[in-house]
């Protein structure tokens, strides 16, 4: 046999074996997306979480929305729960918080335990220029207590108990002696002490 | 056209309210001069020619200072002692010191009711403390610049920046003092003055003013400004 006729030979077979399966590939391509269509990939957690963090708009979006929605879940059980497991009374032992606020003044929380018959409550500083700025206590449970916005410094300061000073405050940074007699000092908007 | 001129009215009315915010707060002669003659002050044109020279700096509490005449004026001292309280409040702002940390004490003072004289005397220490200890820097090489000028070299600190660390610097010692530490204890006597200056850094002080200090000074020469004060 030729070698030009094997060649034609193996194309006549060629031609009529696809000409057998046409019939088979029409609408492959189409066939082919939808059946990937219904079978979406499932994804192994790692995975679910590696696409989280893949820098496309649609995973940004999806992180945005589960920070959120986790945020939302926990600030709900934080304000419904922390009533029942922590009961909203101020802590004695506590004399001085500071929370922090927009312009840099820190609103700071006295506190000063007292006997119960005490009939009044105040505390003076440097940043009152050692007037009495009243502490209320309206449960009546001995907890004195006033907000006082304050400026990052050095405070000076001592509680007045039904006209007798108490200046041995020991929650305070330190206790100096001044005129022969304790004042309680605190540092306002240090680093790290505003916890 | 209505709306334009409610505008403008409204503009106008914002302005002068803010004119006369800005001009309240700021308290005028007249008003120590008042204070002073309701004490009655025995020499009230040296007092009021001191806070005169006071009130050219940038951190001269006016007001602090109005509020203690006033103060002293209801109180039930005799005035000649209330006039030496005052007195030691002009001799430190004739000497260009500064007089917060002063101020502040003498509130306190009348607070807790100490006797006038002693509240004179306690504060005459306390200002001495303050010169001795702005001398300490000044021979360390380290001085006060106008505040508004450009820092050009680091030891010549903006006057504000200088009158802060002086103030917490001569309070510390005073404190320590107060509290019964002894002048000859130097090396305690410096932690005390390192504690107050690196608690307040970064708050109220510069941390570079903190460290020009804290590395020039030595506890020997905070025993000389103790005993300077004691003696």
């Amino acid at each position: 046999m030729k070698h030009d006729d094997l060649d034609v030979l193996l194309q006549d077979t060629l031609r009529a074996e696809v000409a057998a399966a046409s019939d088979r590939i029409i609408d492959l391509e189409e066939r082919v997306v939808m059946e990937l269509g219904d079978r979406r990939p499932r994804l192994r957690w790692f995975q679910w979480l590696g696409q989280l963090a893949a820098p496309t708009r649609a995973t940004r979006w999806g992180q945005i929305a589960v920070v959120g929605a986790t945020a939302a879940v926990f600030l709900f059980l934080g304000l419904t729960l922390s009533d029942r497991i922590a009961p909203n009374t101020p802590a004695p032992q506590l004399s001085l918080q500071r929370l922090g606020t927009a312009d840099g003044m820190q609103s700071v929380l006295f506190v000063w335990p007292a006997p119960l018959e005490a009939e009044s409550v105040a505390v003076v500083g440097n940043f009152n220029a050692w007037e009495g700025t009243d502490l209320s206590d309206p449960d009546g449970d001995g907890i004195w207590t006033a907000q006082i916005p304050l400026a990052p410094g050095r405070y000076e300061y001592a509680f007045v108990v039904d006209g007798k000073w108490q200046g041995h405050d020991p929650r305070a940074d330190e206790v100096i002696q001044s005129f022969g007699q304790y004042s309680s000092v605190r540092y306002i908007g240090r680093g790290g002490d505003d916890a | 056209m209505r709306m334009r001129t409610a505008r403008t009215a409204g503009v106008l009315v914002l302005l002068t309210a803010v004119v006369m915010c800005a001009a309240s707060a700021q308290v005028s002669l007249q008003e120590f001069e008042r204070a002073l003659y309701s004490i009655p002050a025995s020499n009230p044109e040296f007092l009021l020619s001191t806070i005169e020279l006071g009130m050219t700096q940038e951190d001269f509490p006016a007001e602090q200072l109005l509020g203690l005449i006033e103060r002293l004026a209801e109180h039930p001292g005799e005035p000649f002692e209330k006039d030496a309280v005052l007195n030691v409040l002009a001799h430190a702002l004739e000497v260009g010191l500064p007089i917060e940390g002063l101020v502040n004490k003498a509130f306190e003072g009348l607070a807790r009711r100490i006797p006038l004289h002693q509240l004179e005397s306690w504060l005459s220490q306390r200002m001495v403390l303050l010169a001795e200890t702005r001398d300490l820097l000044y021979s360390k090489g380290i001085f006060s610049a106008p505040s508004r000028a450009p820092q050009t070299v680091p030891t010549a600190i903006p006057m504000p920046r200088f009158n802060l660390l002086l103030i917490h610097m001569s309070e510390a010692i005073g404190d320590f003092l107060e509290g019964g530490g002894s002048p000859f204890d130097g090396h305690v006597l410096y932690q005390e003055v390192y504690n107050r200056l690196t608690m307040l850094q970064g708050v109220t002080l510069v941390p570079d003013d903190v460290q020009l200090v804290l590395e020039r000074i030595e506890p020997s020469d905070l025993t000389q400004v103790a005993l300077a004060a004691v003696s």
